[in-house]
């Protein structure tokens, strides 16, 4: 392996690493683990990654980032080893030119990054899909997302009140990473849905605006479950762009309780689309946003959470598709 | 003694030191080519309108180049540009909804 290119600091104990790594602003607030040069190579040698590999670029920032900047992140993040191929893979897609990264990390709006795991290696690293996978608890989502955050602000240099203008922010941009539950659905996966081979492993990242629930206990029906979501996606609307055209990307991140009904039904991802359509793009009504679906595709068709409340999650995009798309980037190796 | 430990810098540089100088402010709008660059959000374009005829009302302001970007996630066309640059004494802009 070629050589470590990162300045190196020296100290007397981890303690006064973390505490030095606070005061320089390298961290999201959260201690980090540290990253020493024994860490980060075996973290590249999981992934087969040399450290001077390019995972992406900033051009509006001049940054280049590395595979040896995504595993130094992933080290302080807490990642494993086996991990470093699912982080190299969500830098590659939110570095990607439609994941536009200068955009939707500096905004006002504070977007945060979902990173969508699909394929084998959810179960070989132990990624939550089901019950409470959006929250605490698991390693793999938790720190996945939080390596590729802090590749955005401690390389991507989306600092607040330097490159990140949010005028909130999010919690979500500790860490927002799931697995699709791919078991628990005969429906196609995301990834084999948006072109790559079943049996493969992937990421998908889309820069969130803001996520609502889309709740409904009374339905027993796939078109009573899918005729609240339209209700819900009718209200709500999305953001959009005059400029750039009426296309956005929505995920819909659906719950077994909703999902059964579609299931049950015999209904595939393909016919939930063709059936919200036109309940979706039919006239605005006084009180509505518009949803501003370029194509049916557009809504991004995910099943994960546990059982118990009756819902789904929509997440809302950040700007419009002409300059910003959720990105699908396979996994080159498996641990 | 505890060993010592040894830490990767996880950055790609130190943040750069804020740059540059604020330009000189004229000392009056008498005679000037106002710039008003909106960027397409909300009501921007008739927020910027609505400045530009108070203005007219306290100074001598000799005209205006509007230009609107074409997204709010991109600078303005290298054409406006141009003509900001060679045309306007001054140029107001703005951020956010």
């Amino acid at each position: 392996m070629t050589a470590l290119r990162a300045d190196r600091l020296d100290y007397d104990d981890p303690l006064e690493l973390v505490e030095d790594y606070h005061r320089r602003g390298w961290t999201d607030g959260l201690p980090i683990v540290p990253p020493t040069p024994a860490a980060v190579e075996r973290f590249l040698d999981a992934a087969g990654l040399a450290p001077g590999d390019v995972l992406g670029t900033v051009p509006t920032r001049e940054v280049v980032v590395t595979a040896e900047h995504a595993a130094i992140n992933a080290v302080m993040a807490g990642c494993l080893p086996d991990y470093m191929p699912v982080v190299a893979a969500a830098v590659r897609a939110h570095l990607h030119e439609k994941g536009n990264c200068h955009s939707t990390t500096g905004t006002l709006s504070g977007a945060s990054q979902l990173v969508i795991i699909n394929g084998p290696v959810r179960n070989d690293i132990g990624v939550a899909c089901t019950a409470g996978c959006f929250g605490p608890g698991f390693r793999a989502n938790a720190t996945i997302g939080r390596a590729l955050r802090l590749v955005i602000r401690n390389v991507c240099r989306s600092v607040p009140g330097f490159l990140d203008r949010a005028t909130f922010s999010t919690p979500a941009r500790y860490s927002f990473c799931f697995g699709e539950d791919e078991e628990g659905s005969p429906w196609l996966p995301l990834h084999v849905e948006r072109g790559l081979p079943p049996g493969s492993s992937a990421v998908t990242v889309h820069s969130v605006m803001y996520m609502v629930s889309s709740p409904d206990y009374v339905s027993r029906t796939a078109e009573g479950v899918l005729d609240s979501l339209a209700r819900t996606l009718r209200r709500q609307g999305t953001a959009g762009d005059k400029w750039l055209g009426d296309g956005t990307n929505v995920v819909v991140v659906m719950g077994p309780e909703h999902r059964r009904y579609l299931v049950d039904a015999g209904w595939s991802k393909a016919d939930a689309r063709a059936y919200l359509w036109p309940l979706l793009t039919a006239p605005q009504q006084p009180g509505e946003g518009r949803v501003k679906l370029g194509h049916p595709e557009g809504l991004l068709l995910v099943a994960a959470g546990g059982p118990g409340m009756a819902e789904t999650w929509v997440m809302f995009p950040h700007l419009a598709w002409a300059i910003t798309e959720p990105v699908t980037e396979r996994m080159e190796r498996r641990p | 003694m505890a060993e010592r430990i040894t830490g990767l810098d996880p950055t790609s540089g130190p943040l750069p030191e804020p740059s540059g100088r604020v330009a000189a402010r004229p000392a009056s709008l008498d005679g000037a080519v106002v710039g008003l660059v909106a960027n397409g959000l909300g009501e921007a374009e008739a927020f910027l309108d609505a400045l530009y005829d108070e203005l007219t009302n306290v100074h001598g302001i000799a005209g205006a180049i509007a230009v609107l970007k074409p997204s709010v996630s991109v600078p303005p066309e290298p054409d406006d540009w141009q003509r900001l640059t060679e045309g306007a004494t001054v140029a107001i802009t703005g951020f956010g909804g």
